[in-house]
């Protein structure tokens, strides 16, 4: 049974959430996404000429993502470079930049994305997936809708939301179950879904509801940082 | 029902309105307007537009530009406007007689040029031609840029103010429209026309942004 969590928050809650757009000078677009000891900075270039050249599409633009775990991310070091599940996250990522950016736009160019993981505790794939696309919104690249992504899941019987990595590692009884998703809030589309574990069908629902619940909280600090840097109230 | 205001902020995917009168910047699904880009709001009769805040140069037809050569081949010169795309300069769209083969003798790596966008294609990628007396080669030393975004606010209407920069300062400026600017004068007044730029760029969501840049003039004349 698991009646508290282990950092005492609701079964509802999302960590202390933190967004910062514009950190990477040499970029087009960059933002800095931190829920709880989760951290992704994102970094989009582009568009640009398709390099290399066989990948070019001659109606629409293609996005390039690169997802990496930085070395000190995680307690035991991360070998640098993109293994295989950097290579899966990289692909979930592109798939659902495709949905949000208007590529067609941008016939015969490339959208380079990279993503960095400076902090890990669970659920990089979602802080990744919302940094990349506040960075885009902030590189001025046409979008349908921002992208806001959470992790939801299931611990022994008790359905929560934002996993941490000790809450993910839960053996007892049913075990745990770890469901990202990710939505464009304002669409009510789901552009990503997967599942690691077990769950049964109501289960799944109510786990995708509450993951929409936090979603909609995410999206909220997205535009609020998004704006921050174009308001006069914050320069002075 | 419009729910925006005009100079509203907002992000893309943003409801805009649910009449069918979406303007530049904005896109249609179900009958509805959402913002396409982060932007701000421009309510006029012939309806909304988002302007954006952030973003690229896209060529288009009749641009006056300036642009760094990086290539040279024997028949054009490859130029970077700042765009998407690098563009060509073909031989025979300039104001002198040029050797084929032996492009480098007029134009060489590095330069700066001031030319015009003559032809654009589907995808944003650009002809420029340097036909014309008011183009030509520049010195590459007095080069700033700007995002071309910002653009509208270094010029102010009808040039108001770009003109008071140059006449507080008495340089020559040549402002391309993607976004690298040509400063010539001598050395403390282009220093005082830079840092109005810069202060241009670092402010250029304000409001009221030609009587801070006046002050900001007077202030830095005073010292000289």
């Amino acid at each position: 049974m698991y009646t508290e969590r282990f950092d005492k928050r609701n079964f509802n809650e999302l960590r202390p959430m933190e967004a910062e757009t514009g950190i990477v000078p040499n970029a087009k677009g960059s933002a800095r996404f931190r829920i709880g000891n989760t951290e992704a900075v994102a970094a989009v270039y582009g568009p640009e000429e398709v390099k290399p050249r066989h990948i070019e599409k001659a109606d629409r633009a293609v996005i390039l993502c690169k997802y990496d775990m930085l070395p000190f991310s995680v307690p035991d070091r991360a070998k640098p470079g993109m293994d295989r599940r950097d290579i899966e996250i990289s692909q979930v990522i592109t798939n659902a930049l495709n949905r949000a950016i208007i590529l067609e736009e941008m016939p015969r160019a490339m959208i380079n994305i990279r993503v960095y993981i400076t902090q890990a505790d669970a659920g990089t794939r979602c802080a990744s997936l919302t940094a990349a696309s506040m960075a885009c919104a902030d590189a001025g690249l046409p979008m349908r809708d921002l992208v806001a992504a959470v992790a939801a899941g299931k611990i022994g019987d008790s359905v929560c939301l934002d996993l941490t990595k000790e809450e993910e590692d839960f053996h007892e009884g049913e075990g745990a179950t770890d469901v990202p998703i990710a939505f464009l809030p304002s669409k009510n589309e789901i552009v990503l879904l997967q599942l690691d574990g077990r769950v049964s069908k109501e289960d799944l629902k109510k786990i995708v509801e509450i993951g929409k619940e936090g979603a909609m909280k995410i999206y909220e600090l997205e535009k609020k940082a998004l704006k921050r840097r174009f308001s006069n109230e914050s320069k002075s | 029902m419009i729910n925006v205001k005009n100079f509203d902020i907002v992000t893309p995917g943003e409801l805009l309105s649910d009449e069918r009168n979406g303007g530049n910047g904005t896109y249609e699904e179900d009958n509805k307007i959402y913002s396409k880009f982060l932007g701000m709001i421009q309510i006029s009769d012939r309806g909304i537009s988002v302007n954006p805040l952030t973003g690229n140069y896209y060529p288009s037809e009749g641009d006056d530009i300036i642009g760094e050569v990086t290539e040279i081949s024997s028949k054009y010169w490859v130029v970077d406007i700042n765009a998407p795309f690098y563009t060509r300069l073909d031989v025979r769209d300039v104001n002198f007689r040029a050797e084929l083969g032996e492009l480098d003798k007029y134009i060489e790596i590095g330069d700066m040029i001031y030319a015009r966008v003559f032809r654009v294609y589907p995808n944003n990628a650009a002809d420029i031609s340097m036909r014309g007396t008011r183009y030509g080669k520049l010195e590459s030393k007095m080069i700033t840029r700007i995002d071309s975004v910002k653009l509208p606010r270094l010029i102010g209407k009808e040039g108001a103010m770009i003109n008071m920069i140059k006449e507080a300062t008495k340089c020559d400026i040549l402002v391309g429209q993607n976004g690298i600017v040509w400063v010539d004068g001598d050395e403390s007044s282009r220093s005082v026309a830079l840092s109005a730029i810069k202060f241009i760029d670092e402010n250029y969501v304000d409001t009221d942004l030609t009587e801070k840049v006046r002050r900001l003039l007077e202030d830095v004349h005073g010292k000289i």
